[in-house]
């Protein structure tokens, strides 16, 4: 798994969006890393957080609700070169390796062990993985 | 787009010959099956996640022979009722309200509430809204407390980290695996299933905007401090329900993995002392898949007793 966060937006990009949760804070632990992170604490409205998956990018796009802490929400997009149609197998596996990324960076009882066995349960775990 | 039974696969329609009709309630387009005669008397089927009413489609046969008038709604956000992609429409409180408005379009008086999964804490909250409508209930693998008895809803895997943020809607709303796979695990007779019934609750949850809430709305369980969102109005509703004398039953699959039966069945009974069963049938969580039309000979059986 190779997935790092990189501090500047590639050009020439544009932004699908892939996923959106509107309850990051579900579990706080999730949200805490995240804002961690991104140091939103710092600057919760700057330029979104960038993730570098084996070369690709998604962006993380952090959404505030009025009456809840920031974030609220969370979007990601897959950043697709020009006009091109996006490889919607291979954002399946990305996004799975940024979820991998996300629990492992929680910690805790969150493990990837466990987030692989709930993918196999449900037949949701994208190929190539392990 | 308006989608009804007619539009649906021939096989769907086969199994669940009966004619859409749609209410606006709270401003959504809610589906829902009418049959019978309008003056008999009203049995209420209610389904839960990430059902709709075809789940029923056995049950409503014995109900029916029997003369009484069945009424199966989608809830909101299933089957062939929108499907609203605003989280805040997917509150406990909403899709209660939801049946209140249906309730209310159809005018129903002496009714039978039949709750299964969320349709329990939905259908409950509906019932308390309008108990001088209701004649009679029936549970079948739901609960009306809130925290929920069962040590499968504490577990970090799967159920915990199948809810995580980001994780939810990746595995169940990306993916679909709750309308698939996760019913698949949630019957006995899985062939049968696989073969008779999996295409229906696949084919209404066509896109993963369409399958918000199979990843919304188990997060309403209670299950830590933090997620307690819905906390209030569980008490609320375990308050009412403990009040309720009205005639009860019980009904429960034997196989049932997530609520299981030796836990959730006798709270029940310690809630309503006066409630009859429990009728053990075979079936795990979509205990209808396994023996609809014999639940729908327990509620014809037990209605015909009960209601006056």
């Amino acid at each position: 798994m190779s997935v790092q966060k990189i501090n500047e937006r590639p050009s020439g990009f544009r932004s699908v969006p892939v996923l959106t949760d509107p309850e990051v804070a579900h579990y706080p632990e999730f949200k805490n890393f995240l804002v961690e992170t991104f140091e939103l604490d710092k600057d919760p409205l700057g330029t979104p957080g960038i993730l570098d998956v084996d070369g690709r990018c998604y962006e993380l796009i952090f959404v505030g609700r009025s009456g809840q802490p920031f974030p609220a929400a969370i979007e990601i997009a897959a950043l697709v070169e020009g006009l091109e149609p996006m490889d919607t197998e291979q954002t399946d596996t990305d996004l799975w390796k940024i979820m991998e990324w996300l629990v492992q960076g929680v910690g805790g009882r969150w493990t990837i062990e466990a987030l692989r066995t709930t993918g196999k349960i449900y037949r949701v775990m994208p190929e190539g993985i392990e | 787009m308006t989608r009804t039974i007619a539009d649906l696969d021939p096989d769907i329609q086969k199994r669940y010959p009966y004619k859409s009709n749609f209410a606006n309630v709270n401003g959504w387009r809610m589906h829902y099956v009418d049959e019978g005669p309008k003056d008999a008397k009203p049995v209420l089927l209610l389904h839960g996640n990430p059902a709709w009413g075809f789940l029923w489609r056995e049950t409503v046969k014995p109900l029916l022979q029997a003369g009484y008038r069945v009424i199966v709604p989608d809830q909101i956000g299933f089957g062939l009722s929108e499907h609203p992609h605003a989280a805040s429409a997917h509150s406990l409180d909403n899709h209660a309200a939801n049946l209140v408005a249906l309730i209310d379009h159809l005018d129903l008086k002496n009714i039978f509430f039949v709750c299964h999964d969320w349709g329990g804490p939905t259908g409950l909250c509906a019932l308390l809204t309008r108990q001088d409508l209701a004649s009679a209930v029936a549970v079948m693998s739901t609960w009306a407390w809130r925290e929920p008895s069962s040590d499968f809803h504490k577990q970090v895997m799967p159920w915990l980290t199948m809810h995580a943020p980001i994780v939810g809607p990746y595995i169940m709303g990306r993916q679909g695996a709750f309308p698939g796979r996760g019913m698949y695990l949630s019957v006995v007779d899985r062939e049968k299933f696989k073969t008779e019934a999996m295409n229906a609750y696949q084919s209404v949850l066509p896109d993963p905007n369409d399958r918000r809430l199979t990843w919304q709305w188990p997060r309403s369980i209670p299950v830590s401090p933090a997620t307690d969102i819905a906390g209030d109005r569980f008490e609320w509703l375990e308050e009412g329900v403990r009040a309720l004398n009205i005639p009860s039953c019980v009904i429960w699959g034997r196989e049932e993995v997530v609520f299981t039966a030796d836990v959730f069945a006798p709270k029940w009974h310690e809630i309503w002392p006066h409630a009859e069963g429990t009728h053990m049938v075979t079936g795990n969580h979509f205990l209808q898949e396994d023996s609809g039309y014999e639940i729908g000979e327990l509620l014809s059986d037990f209605a015909g007793r009960n209601l006056s």
